[in-house]
């Protein structure tokens, strides 16, 4: 780090995390409300809080910093509440209703409910205009561009007061020029309007894809817009002398131009830093495969990295919209600590996915809330702490939790309250589970394989109940778990995904010649972006993939490739990669049958160095940080037994305990099972690690005598 | 509250691994399978049973196989008679074993644990071609079922964990396009095997005695909630009778008539259809489930899990063997997953709503579809496939709300999905000059039905062999609660083939051959309005002319909204008073 500090700034839903690190190694985490109506608001009174916890003025701070860095959620919020920008579409005539037949379909899970309406259209019909043009499946022009049709379209745009125009033809992507033609005109006439091209911010073969993509891009980016103009404006007045970086659901950083003209890339880009964040924290014992799980009060975020690469997502419905562009995987579940635990018209308990969310809140909050949450079932356990969340700023009412439960769930179901509120937690975890098995599972990775970590102020609860469940032995929590996103940001580098569209088979010295000239002019792309930005080609790194299948499969396999020349004999390599990717995910492989391409993508990275890790004192043994004992709940059977609990804040590396147990943080509190044993690190990470009792069967065994 | 025999934490857990398996299998099929007919289309099915065998979770893919697969595993299980043995994997399709359309095929792996057969992981899929002299199997000219394609009772292809190659071989042989299907018999078997993993996973962790325990009450739960929802209709005695459109055979359109009889908690459910016709819109017991269970759930709009509980206290009588719904060998079929499922079901819906006026939907548009199949010169290789995208009708109204625009046909009820149309043309020697919606093809009603669309096609060097399937060319989809329209012809499909500047207008199912520079326009309806179309809010109407949806004409004739000026679609309040007036 040439600075002296670094600032990292994460907005979510609910708060808005700050961290500091500093050239010495300092580590600092700042909480303040989120002001999503008034986004700068928020990292204004960030700043104000640091200076008033820190001694450091706003000016001090980003006139010293060598990265500012901003995960928004403003692009996520158009998109929730659909106040985007009045935007139109430019299409194929005939083929102007693509995204509103959604390729015909209606979402699993609402196939006979009466009420469930369609996604609201971005673009409504009328602003859907088609031209005459057409390529065809070779690339060749069926039909030139008529131009004057493009003029009519801008014409009915300008009377209706269209802010944001995408442009999406059938097969732009083997021969661009025709969207190219049609830009150029839209310009002339609109010279004020944004301007999504589909072949040129998604050039990948799918219409469907291609053109939703382009539209939500083209709704969000003049909000993006202008969120960029006033942050950056807002850190230039305090005198830094970077530009502000804002972080992409790609996992990496881009400049406040890339954000503005691809807002896409900025959707849920929050949480997509997890990845990043957990292979920093886990690098003291070289971890690689790591499952993350962010829980706060609403939502339950789950990411999963093998051999030091995340999971991404392509062509995903996203909030009902499509979106091609490669996005982290970030698996999201509406289970949090205001989830609320209901019985089914079948008879059955469920937890979430409606949350008594802030207000009014669980019942143990005492804001009226009458519905049991998660965190009333955590508090009836004895997990958490009455005396109060947050530093005790926030004190919960155990009667009214135990109320709520027994009125709701254990007096129907004809069980105790404790059980129930085992039978709370248990349900919630198994929600989990089931989440995490679609990042694992569903990608071809067995959990067991992997490092859980836990982050947000919830997951500490729930994190051992989770690994035990997966057959998972070690689990790490760092002290920043809180904000770990934030910190995730921090640490990230600069990346930007370059595509192209290759719909070819896998045989032949052409097919590789093909593929080669492809891969190579996408990097030498990459390379001028990033040298533009000031990296060398020393600070560089190419993740290239391919999206494959079998000849005559609807659905491509993505397979990473390494950054080989592509020739016939390495085909051969390219074709084992697919041919295992599919065992994997399958269970079995067809290798006497043809491959073929679709579409090829190369993610350049450009590195940013790091700052230093954190790093604690040596602790007095986990006794003297022994606080008080509680009765606290850990089977089916709702028997309580007394149970230690553990100040955080007083142990230091080196510190050992077991399970089970509870280690109270002031922004997360840590339910050790028994069967575990926790070792804090000298990097502030606590270690804990499943002993033979914790194992599936035994507890399974307990389980099925409950 | 009663005595329970399980846990009810457990239960909750075990419900949550089910549904997660049957995910998983429905993953790896779809992921993996060739024919877009059921990677596209999702018309699959997985499912679980256990050992006696009873469904226990059916997955939340097409309504067409919603019934099929419950007789079908009864049929097999009954036909090997205790000769089931672990590493067994039974293939089976044919409708006298209470398979739905003989293109549906169907794997049955029997699970077995420490030794004892538990549960069986079961999937069906739509293939692209199973034989016969007409490809991809729907040939208009059938007589008899021989005529269709290949038909296969139980039988074992892998036999104690040993696959029988030369029975494979001999199925295989017998269809086109080889590659592809043996490509989706790989996708069927790997999604069973990933079904099974899990189930022996789950018995591992709880037992094998508390899941089975479990999945009974999940079974007793199914059943106390459809039962609950059946004892809130008054008893007595429901009927309903819709129309299936004669589309090319020449007997003249025929009556289906559902009676309902509720009597508590109870209902049974009588069909009556005429005499089977050597046409292929015949329908086996099997497939006539399906139909029955989708009008069933179009009354009971219930959310997921599905499991046979669900029908334990609702009987069902076909009718007489050898009649259209309940029809017997050699009676050809293939249509029947659409035609006459789609129209058994309205009559079955419109029982119900008669029972339950303010529960029930308006009927969806059905489907009249097409398959096509011809030369790729591009790569030397024949090519057959159902198209998707020519079934895509309009849902119907509900109570609540406008039907979903390009959602149905009515027997997919939203499960399918269409493909993208550049992957289309890359896996297909053909152009589609259009894929969109249809002005004023979605029904009238105070609440209006989805829109229907257009597809169409040209084949780019080669003839194309275009043959077509299905019906309401001629009579729309059926409204509810009052709703009519009085613009029929904008609301029923069609198919349009135009050479040599002439559009000749077709509506009965056809073999034709596209010629390059030909075009084939595919017309699917609209979906049924809900309530007096004279009662839908006038501005409603406004955004719907507006959007292209309804034509100005459209909105006076079905509307009674009479437009003072085209450009700015101001209204004119009195002549639209006195035209919703005089109604």
């Amino acid at each position: 780090m040439r600075s002296k500090y670094r600032l990292g700034i994460d907005a979510g839903g609910t708060f808005t995390d700050f961290i500091l690190a500093s050239a010495g190694g300092e580590v600092q985490i700042f909480k303040v409300l989120s002001t999503p109506t008034e986004p700068t608001k928020a990292i204004r009174n960030g700043l104000a809080l640091i200076t008033e916890e820190a001694g450091l003025s706003a000016e001090e701070i980003v006139s010293n910093s060598d990265l500012c860095i901003n995960g928004t959620t403003v692009g996520l919020n158009a998109l929730i509440t659909h106040n985007g920008a009045k935007t139109g579409l430019i299409a194929t005539h005939g083929h102007e209703d693509s995204i509103e037949i959604r390729l015909g379909h209606k979402e699993d899970g609402y196939r006979y409910d009466p009420e469930y309406p369609p996604a609201t259209m971005l673009v409504p019909r009328h602003l859907r205009k088609g031209v005459s043009e057409r390529v065809i499946s070779d690339g060749s022009v069926r039909t030139p561009l008529n131009e004057e049709d493009v003029r009519d379209a801008c014409r009915y745009f300008i009377a209706e007061g269209v802010e944001s125009v995408a442009i999406s033809f059938v097969w732009s992507v083997l021969h661009p020029e025709h969207e190219m033609r049609a830009a150029r005109i839209v310009r002339e006439m609109m010279p004020d309007v944004r301007l999504t091209v589909g072949s040129q911010l998604y050039p990948q073969v799918r219409e469907y894809t291609r053109t939703s993509t382009a539209i939500v891009n083209a709704y969000l980016a003049p909000i993006l817009q202008r969120y960029v103009e006033a942050i950056d404006a807002y850190f230039r007045e305090l005198g830094s002398k970077h530009p502000v970086r804002y972080f992409q659901s790609n996992g990496g950083l881009a400049l406040g131009k890339v954000v503005t003209d691809q807002s896409v890339y900025a959707i849920n880009s929050g949480p997509a830093s997890a990845p990043q964040a957990a292979l920093d924290v886990g690098a003291p014992w070289d971890e690689q495969n790591i499952i993350t799980c962010d829980m706060g009060g609403t939502s339950f975020d789950i990411t999963l990295t093998k051999d030091g690469k995340a999971n991404v997502n392509k062509n995903i419905d996203f909030l009902r919209y499509r979106i091609g562009i490669p996005m982290i995987q970030v698996e999201t579940l509406g289970a949090g600590g205001g989830s609320i635990g209901w019985i089914d018209e079948m008879g059955l308990m469920q937890m979430g996915p409606q949350s008594a969310g802030s207000e009014p809140g669980p019942a143990c909050y005492g804001q009226g809330g009458e519905r049991p949450t998660t965190t009333d079932a955590n508090l009836v356990l004895g997990y958490l702490n009455g005396d109060g969340l947050v530093g005790g700023r926030l004190p919960l009412d155990a009667a009214k939790a135990r109320a709520a439960i027994k009125t709701y769930l254990a007096d129907p179901l004809g069980i105790s309250v404790e059980r129930a509120a085992y039978g709370m937690f248990t349900i919630v975890n198994n929600n989990m589970v089931n989440a995490i098995r679609r990042v694992s599972v569903e990608r071809g990775y067995d959990p067991r394989d992997f490092v859980l970590m836990g982050a947000g102020g919830a997951t500490g609860a729930h994190i051992t109940a989770l690994a035990r469940e997966m057959g998972i032995s070690k689990v790490l929590i760092s002290k920043l778990a809180s904000g770990l996103c934030a910190y995730g940001q921090i640490i990230s580098d600069v990346k930007y995904n370059y595509m192209a569209p290759a719909p070819l088979r896998l045989q032949g010295a052409d097919a590789a010649q093909t593929l080669d000239d492809l891969f190579n002019g996408l990097e030498a792309r990459g390379r001028d972006d990033l040298a533009g930005d000031g990296f060398g080609e020393g600070d560089i790194s190419i993740r290239r993939t391919l999206d494959m299948r079998y000849v005559g499969q609807v659905h491509e396999c993505t397979v990473e490739v390494g950054s080989f020349a592509v020739t016939e004999t390495s085909l051969e390599d390219i074709k084992a990669a697919f041919h295992a990717r599919h065992r994997a995910l399958y269970t079995y492989d067809e290798p006497h049958n043809a491959v073929e391409v679709v579409n090829v993508e190369s993610a350049i990275t450009g590195h940013v160095d790091k700052p230093k890790r954190m790093h604690i004192a040596a602790g007095k043994g986990a006794a003297s940080a022994l606080k008080t004992h509680r009765e606290m709940v850990f089977s089916a059977d709702g028997v309580s037994q007394n149970t230690p609990v553990y100040d955080g804040s007083a142990l230091g590396a080196g510190d050992v305990l077991h399970g089970p147990a509870v280690i109270e943080e002031v922004t997360t509190t840590i339910v050790v099972e028994p069967g575990w044993t926790v070792n804090l690190h000298e990097t502030g990470t606590y270690v804990l690690t499943a002993d033979a009792s914790a194992t599936r069967a035994a507890v399974a065994k307990e389980l099925a005598e409950a | 509250m009663a005595e329970r025999q399980v846990d009810p934490i457990t239960l909750s857990v075990v419900r949550g691994v089910l549904e997660t398996t049957q995910r998983e299998m429905t993953m790896a099929l779809e992921k993996t399978a060739r024919s877009s007919v059921f990677n596209l289309a999702h018309d699959y099915s997985t499912a679980l049973f256990n050992h006696t065998p009873e469904m226990i979770l059916q997955g939340q893919d097409i309504p067409i196989h919603l019934g099929s697969l419950i007789p079908a595993m009864k049929a097999v299980n009954k036909f090997f008679d205790g000769d089931i043995n672990e590493g067994d994997l039974i293939l089976h399709n044919d409708p006298d074993y209470a398979g739905s359309h003989i293109i549906d095929t169907c794997m049955y792996y029997p699970v077995f644990y420490k030794g004892e057969l538990v549960f069986w992981t079961v999937c069906k899929g739509h293939l692209t071609d199973i034989g016969g002299p007409v490809p991809a199997g729907y040939n208009p000219e059938a007589k008899e079922i021989f005529a269709e394609g290949l038909r296969i009772p139980p039988v074992k292809i892998w036999d104690k964990g040993v696959p029988r190659n030369d029975v494979l071989n001999l199925l295989l042989t017998n269809m086109r396009a080889r590659r592809d299907q043996e490509g989706d018999f790989n996708a069927l078997i790997g999604a069973c095997q990933v079904g099974a993993r899990n189930l022996i996973a789950l018995m591992d962790k709880y037992g094998k005695d508390v899941v089975q325990d479990c999945i009974e009450e999940l079974l007793a739960m199914a059943n106390r909630h459809m039962s609950g929802l059946i004892a809130k209709v008054p008893d007595g005695t429901y009927s309903g009778t819709a129309v299936l459109e004669d589309a090319g055979h020449g007997f003249g359109d025929f009556d289906i008539t559902a009676t309902v009889t509720i009597k508590g908690e109870t209902c049974h459910i009588e069909i009556a259809s005429p005499p089977q016709i050597p046409y292929f819109i015949n329908s086996y017991e099997g497939n006539s489930y399906s139909g029955v269970y989708l009008g069933l759930m179009m009354f009971a709009q219930l959310p997921p899990p599905y499991n046979e509980g669900l029908y334990r206290n609702v009987t069902v009588d076909m009718g007489p063997k050898g009649t259209l719904c309940n029809a017997k060998p050699p009676a050809p079929h293939m249509n029947c997953t659409t035609t006459p499922m789609e129209t058994l079901t309205d009559a079955v819906r419109l029982a119900f709503e008669q029972a339950a006026p303010e529960k029930v939907s308006a009927s969806w548009g059905h489907a009249n579809g097409c398959n096509i199949a011809g030369w790729d010169t591009r790569h030397d290789e024949e090519y057959v496939t159902m198209v998707l995208a020519s079934i895509i009708s309009g849902a119907g109204a509900t109570a609540s709300q406008d039907g979903w625009h390009a959602c149905g046909p009515e027997c997919c009820f939203g499960a399918l999905t269409s493909g993208d149309i550049e992957m289309l043309e890359h896996s297909y020697p053909i152009i589609i000059h259009e894929y969109g919606l249809m002005t004023d093809s979605g029904g009238a009603g105070k609440f209006r039905g989805g829109s229907g669309t257009r597809w169409e096609v040209e084949p780019l060097d080669r003839d194309m062999t275009l043959i077509t399937f299905g019906e309401g060319r001629r009579i729309p989809a059926m409204g509810a609660a009052g709703a009519k329209s009085a613009m029929v012809e904008k609301k029923v499909g069609r198919l349009e083939v135009t050479r040599d500047g002439e559009t000749r207008i077709i509506t009965d199912n056809v073999i034709e051959t596209i010629r390059p520079g030909e075009r084939a326009a595919n017309i699917n309806p609209g979906g049924g309005g809900y309530g007096n179309p004279f009662e839908r809010e006038v501005q409603k109407v406004v955004a719907d002319i507006r959007n292209g949806l309804v034509s100005i004409e459209g909105a006076r004739l079905d509307y009674g909204v009479v437009i003072a000026d085209p450009e700015t679609l101001t209204v004119d309040e009195a002549a639209t008073a006195k035209a919703r007036a005089a109604a």
